[in-house]
């Protein structure tokens, strides 16, 4: 009997402790009182566990070149997909992270629409960053054999990249898929009682709580691609990173607020930490701060502002507090770069924002990523020049600087190959783009004009063509996408450490896809330098700071600059360089900014009142794409001294150099089409890649003006 | 005639009563290792028996619908089939490689393994951008050569990249300086002063302190990347290979007439 009474008392009690459970649960995920804190403890986070990814290596060390103290100028892409990502894979791309990297190594792989993609010049180092949402996730419901794929919200992604459906006419029906099946399917939770909820509580690991992930499937696509990378890795010639792409956006407006992390060793964690997890970057920090107390080092570089409706550089944190020091230097710490320019369009500035910059209508792609139907992106708060502007702002009122970052080009590809270049141009999102007809710069075919409509509508765009002189042309938005960019990091030697740390202190410059190199200091003393000297470069590394550094006060002297830079060997040749000049004018507390022509090709002279060089008669040929020869810069060097330059003031100074005019990619389509066509006029015909560098800050000596921070907390003053 | 017998036979080995069911031990077993791996414990005996009837059922459900047919026509079986294989063909090849296979690829790709040259070498540099001025870089470069062999002092211009380069490969030099360049680099002696040679930059004078010969490695040294690399070979040719070999044995009939 007593036994019985036992059993009764269990059978009783485990519904009502797992009910309580599920109540506690529900408290922490759906209200966050503190009190819960205290159970906080039966938690395991599964996203700090820590894996050794390495792989074994052959014998043979490869032979690798000396380290050079004075660094070289290593060219790579950061941020390249394969079908690990759930949206590569629905645009047909099959190429995994191994055939990635042996593009970059100068190897051929071939484009979803079967024709060859290959570089003129392999890269230095690469990384592939599939999404870590859902990563491995469709490939896995098309591939029939899984168990996952017998759900039915799989079937919509059955077979989805056999050989026959990769087809431009499937265009339509992938559209379809990314923008109302994804959606609807991937978000689908058990129910509450279920006992997944609770494990995935007390892991930490909300995904588990969804009935289309599966956990196996997710964690197996991160170590391939932690194999791949290690695999590739090869100390002195190619550099590899473990990364991936942190892909969130805020609730309101669709704000893009996408990151890269890049891991600094053979060493991740066992799993991506995604936008499952939350979609709040600041808590991204966290977990980046967490794992660095574990060893492991990583950074994540924020790319697409311009398409993030002012959301990326705010001028308040995420749940909209006010920005104080500790967010700014928790920012700073995890995000030491950001992405400039990409295939998605560049983000120095909008004319909107610089109207005094003749160069800052330059590849603006102005919608909101991912916005269905297509939806205006707000400038303000979207380009990065304005951002350092508001950074000196937020440090004025003292609430530290969390824009205070360095620069890095990357493509965004989505067929594991990055296009980069004009004359050779794939764009990114595999069968939606692979073409000149799908991206806009040819018009239609007839019987193409019918599929497009039905492409289109998927997209929720109203207006699928444009009616232009020579025809109809597909309004697709990738006419605003480009052939960008590369990430250049000034390394002692091309490996993981050396190259890794240069990112860290932002000793890095961006380009469009050329290569271009630049160098860059500041100091008090640099004008005793001759630059024709050989060792102009290790006195310069003496006498003053390089790019992404700090250049603090010294009395009254005023700064002066070397800026060095080299046309790409295999590119057009330079036409000037330029000092990007941004303050806080300390007496009206306004910001401001200056563009100065400080170097021009062809030993011109810069116009002392306008800051302008004259033209240097560079011209393109827009029936061949041929440019004028004889004209033009292999290499431009100075020094430069602020002419503008007030000592109390805050302010930043980046290099731009432009190369002269040579043709977009949507003339290239164009001219090569048989019989050739004139570009669609309603594109820049020609474009003047470029390469910005990081800033150099200028620090004046804290002030005796006494400031009150903003942000509801004003702290006590300081009364001495 | 001999086709006809083995046909005859393999029918005759393989006729069995459709209403009869064999279950393989080994079926069972991997079942119940499934079950094993998902509960995270042994069945226990009632657990196998349902294991068992759920095979059962399922496998006269199937002889049910093939005897009705409803294999027949049906895209997604196909297609579930046609990948299977696919898979099939990509995973027979996954076994290790013998020696011989190994070796064999290794000859057939050697130069992939090849180990570059590298050498170290200075160099003067005359860039091209002070041309306008009375000499172009081609000519004080041309002085230069001529002015070093006797121990006289010129000018020169700073390279960008730098003066002296340790252990650099041709790649490097290639990516440095130009094809120009790297072409003309492969055929400089060493120990001597040699130029002027053309860049993308200007024109230089160089001196190759010293230079290690390429070769190929022994295939003991690179063991692993090229199982890699075989493997992934086999992998892209499998499904390929095999579609060649049977598709010479079928014959495509498409109705020419057919309207769209």
């Amino acid at each position: 009997m007593k036994l019985k009474s036992i059993l009764k008392k269990i059978i009783i009690a485990v519904p009502i402790i797992y009910i309580s459970f599920l109540g506690l649960v529900y408290i922490d995920v759906y209200d966050s009182r503190p009190i819960i804190n205290l159970f906080k403890n039966i938690q395991s986070d599964s996203a700090l566990e820590v894996v050794d990814f390495s792989v074994e290596k052959d014998s043979l060390i490869n032979t690798k070149p000396a380290p050079n103290k004075d660094r070289n100028p290593y060219y790579g892409d950061l941020h390249v997909h394969t079908k690990y990502s759930f949206d590569a894979y629905v645009f047909g791309v099959t190429a995994s992270p191994d055939d990635a990297y042996r593009y970059a190594k100068g190897e051929g792989i071939k484009h979803p629409l079967g024709y060859e993609m290959k570089l003129e010049e392999p890269l230095d180092f690469y990384s592939v960053t599939d999404h870590g949402f859902y990563m491995g996730m469709i490939q896995a419901y098309a591939d029939t054999s899984t168990d996952i794929s017998q759900n039915e919200f799989a079937e919509p992604f059955h077979n989805l990249n056999r050989e026959d459906n990769l087809t431009v006419e499937s265009a339509g029906e992938r559209s379809n898929i990314f923008s109302s099946v994804l959606g609807a399917t991937i978000i689908l939770p058990y129910p509450d009682w279920h006992p997944k909820l609770l494990k995935a509580w007390l892991t930490k690991n909300t995904q588990l709580a969804l009935e289309s992930f599966d956990y196996d499937i997710h964690k197996s696509a991160w170590a391939d691609i932690a194999r791949s990378a290690n695999e590739h890795n090869d100390p002195g010639n190619f550099t590899t990173f473990i990364g991936y792409e942190f892909t969130t956006s805020t609730d309101v407006e669709g704000g893009n607020l996408h990151r890269n992390v890049i891991f600094n060793s053979s060493k991740a964690s066992i799993r991506p930490w995604t936008r499952i997890d939350s979609i709040n970057p600041e808590d991204l920090w966290t977990w980046q701060d967490k794992l660095r107390d574990k060893g492991v080092d990583t950074i994540s570089i924020p790319h697409n502002s311009n398409g993030s409706n002012g959301q990326m550089f705010e001028m308040e944190t995420f749940k909209g507090n006010a920005i104080d020091i500790e967010y700014a230097e928790k920012r700073m710490r995890n995000e030491p770069v950001v992405e400039i320019t990409q295939v998605k369009g560049t983000s120095d500035t909008h004319p909107l924002l610089s109207p005094d910059d003749e160069w800052a209508d330059f590849e603006i792609m102005d919608v909101r990523v991912g916005s269905r139907p297509p939806t205006y992106s707000k400038p303000s708060g979207s380009y990065v020049r304005e951002a350092y502007l508001n950074g000196l702002t937020l440090e004025f009122t003292k609430q530290g600087n969390p824009y205070k970052f360095g620069l890095i080009g990357s493509s965004d590809t989505h067929t594991g190959a990055g296009a980069y270049d004009e004359s050779n141009y794939w764009s990114k999102v595999g069968l939606l783009d692979g073409d000149p007809e799908n991206r806009g710069s040819v018009p239609l075919a007839d019987e193409n004009i019918a599929r497009l409509d039905e492409y289109m509508r998927a997209f929720n765009q109203p207006l699928s063509t444009v009616d232009l002189e020579q025809g109809e042309y597909a309004n697709t938005g990738f006419t605003q996408w480009g052939a960008s960019g590369l990430a250049v990091a000034w390394a002692e030697e091309n490996t993981r450490d050396s190259i890794f740390k240069a990112f860290k202190r932002k000793e890095t410059f961006a380009t469009t896809g050329t290569r271009i190199a630049v160098r860059f200091f500041g100091g008090y003393d640099m004008s005793s330098i001759d630059l024709n000297s050989e060792s102009l470069v290790s006195e310069s590394y003496e006498k003053g700071v390089t790019m992404g550094a700090d250049l603090l006060q010294d009395e009254s002297k005023i700064p002066e600059f070397i800026v060095w830079a080299q046309k790409d060997k295999n590119g057009a040749p330079l036409q000037r360089v330029q000092i990007i000049k941004g303050w806080i004018d300390t007496n009206s507390g306004r910001p401001k900014e200056k563009v100065y022509d400080v170097a021009c090709s062809d030993g011109n002279k810069v116009d002392p009142l306008t800051n302008r060089c004259p033209d240097n008669g560079a011209r393109v040929n827009i029936t061949d794409c041929s440019y004028s020869k004889n004209v033009g810069s292999s290499e431009l060097k100075t020094i430069w001294k602020d002419p503008d330059f007030s000592h109390t003031d805050k302010a930043f100074y980046y290099v731009r150099v432009l190369e002269n005019p040579t043709c977009r990619w949507s003339t290239w389509d164009a001219i090569n089409e048989n019989p050739p066509l004139r570009p669609r006029e309603d594109l820049h015909e020609t474009i003047q890649e470029r390469a910005w560098s990081s800033p150099i800050w200028y620090i004046p000596n804290p002030s005796d003006v006494e400031v009150i921070p903003l942000g509801g907390t004003i702290r006590m003053r300081n009364i001495d | 005639m001999i086709g006809l017998i083995l046909y005859l036979i393999d029918i005759g080995l393989n006729s069995y009563d459709d209403k009869e069911i064999y279950i393989s031990d080994q079926e069972i077993i991997s079942l119940v290792t499934a079950w094993k791996s998902q509960v995270g414990r042994n069945p226990n005996d009632d657990e196998i028996a349902r294991i068992i009837s759920d095979l059962v059922d399922e496998e006269i459900l199937y002889r049910e619908a093939l005897m009705l047919g409803l294999d027949k026509e049906d895209r997604i079986i196909k297609r579930r089939l046609a990948q299977k294989i696919s898979f099939l063909k990509q995973e027979t090849i996954l076994k290790p490689p013998s020696d011989q296979e190994l070796i064999t690829y290794f000859n057939n790709n050697k130069d992939k393994y090849f180990v570059d040259s590298t050498y170290t070498f200075t160099h003067y540099f005359f860039s091209s951008e002070n041309d306008s001025k009375e000499n172009n870089s081609k000519e004080r470069s041309e002085n230069a050569i001529e002015l070093i062999l006797s121990e006289n002092n010129f000018d020169s211009d700073p390279f960008f990249l730098g003066k002296s380069f340790d252990r650099v490969s041709l790649k490097n030099i290639d990516s440095y300086f130009g094809d120009d360049f790297s072409s003309s680099f492969k055929n400089i002696p060493i120990n001597k002063w040699t130029g002027p040679i053309k860049s993308s930059f200007g024109h230089h004078i160089v001196y190759i302190s010293n230079k290690n010969d390429g070769y190929y490695p022994d295939i003991s040294k690179i063991l692993n990347k090229v199982e890699i690399d075989l493997a992934q070979s086999k992998r892209d040719k499998a499904v390929e290979e095999f579609l060649n070999k049977v598709k010479s044995e079928y014959k495509v009939f498409i109705n020419p007439n057919l309207q769209i």
